[in-house]
């Protein structure tokens, strides 16, 4: 789910910015570092919209580099463990099926999609009841539930489950036009 | 919380800083995001070459799955004292809201059935006259 929520990072300034728009200067280097990036505990950083304050700046000895506490606002998509959430299907083969949520990879084992589904190849690999009433294939949008969750450094990879109630393709029209 | 595997968002165990933090609809998402592009777009160099590849995902993401497209309509939905996800999902019955928000019974919420259905059926409305 997204957050909005307020981070602090410790900024570092070359004295080559130093001038009337140091904090202009500041504020886009903060963009440029942290904008994109993925930590395990607050996820993937989309988007900063405001900067709540900027600290005391410190020089460093030895270098002149001046570091400043700057606290930011920022959407952030963090997945958890046992939220529900809506994606779209990436790649589907005999294994399961990936899927994409924003920033996120979700990865669905045919394991955790129902029995009565069925792998079938071809040039649209899909997963498809017996009846032929629901499919799901590339770029279907699937309703999943989130089990497990793998962090590194630059990443958050999930495990999801369609295998529960009112889960799997999203059948509501209004979602997919 | 210390411990990853503790964390259970069904139950509402997720760390101290996101539950306190706000957490936002697809929707309204969307409109930061959204906002943000065009800014970006109006500052000269082409948006696409300067936002991250999270950023791109997610604009696409939020945009395809976001319910509300009003901005009126979101507001108003924020408005009322709902969850996210169910802004998010937006379930038709009281089963479904439950099933995919099991929280909304528990922590003193204390929301009975009727009054979920009373919140379902607003957050229908305002979708319908959006």
């Amino acid at each position: 789910m997204f957050f909005h929520i307020v981070l602090e990072r410790n900024m570092q300034l070359h004295p080559r910015h130093f001038g009337r728009d140091l904090r202009d200067k500041l504020v886009a280097k903060l963009m440029k570092d942290v904008e994109g990036t993925c930590s395990g505990r607050h996820g993937f950083i989309v988007a900063i919209t405001g900067i709540e304050s900027v600290g005391k700046g410190l020089i460093r000895d030895g270098t002149g580099f001046v570091t400043f506490p700057v606290k930011y606002q920022c959407v952030v998509f963090r997945p958890f463990k046992g939220e529900i959430l809506e994606a779209v299907v990436t790649m589907v083969n005999k294994m399961g099926f990936f899927a994409e949520a924003g920033p996120v990879q979700i990865f669905v084992s045919n394991h955790l999609i129902p029995d009565d589904m069925e792998f079938q190849t071809g040039d649209m690999p899909n997963y498809t009841t017996s009846d032929g009433s629901v499919k799901i294939q590339k770029d279907s949008e699937v309703r999943l539930k989130i089990i497990g969750t793998r962090v590194d450094a630059t990443e958050i990879f999930c495990i999801g489950t369609i295998k529960d109630d009112f889960l799997g393709v999203i059948s509501d029209p209004g979602a997919t036009s | 919380m210390s411990a990853e595997e503790e964390e259970n968002a069904a139950e509402l165990k997720i760390p101290d800083e996101f539950l306190k933090a706000k957490c936002l609809m697809n929707s309204e998402v969307a409109l930061i995001l959204e906002h943000k592009y065009e800014q970006l777009q109006q500052m000269g160099d082409d948006p696409m070459n300067q936002v991250s590849q999270v950023f791109e995902k997610s604009l696409q993401y939020v945009k395809r799955f976001s319910r509300y497209k009003n901005p009126d309509a979101v507001r108003q939905v924020r408005e009322y004292p709902s969850l996210c996800v169910l802004g998010n999902l937006c379930p038709e019955t009281v089963e479904e809201a439950i099933a995919m928000v099991p929280s909304i019974k528990t922590r003193g919420r204390a929301h009975d059935d009727e009054a979920i259905e009373k919140m379902l059926n607003d957050l229908s409305l305002i979708k319908k006259f959006e």
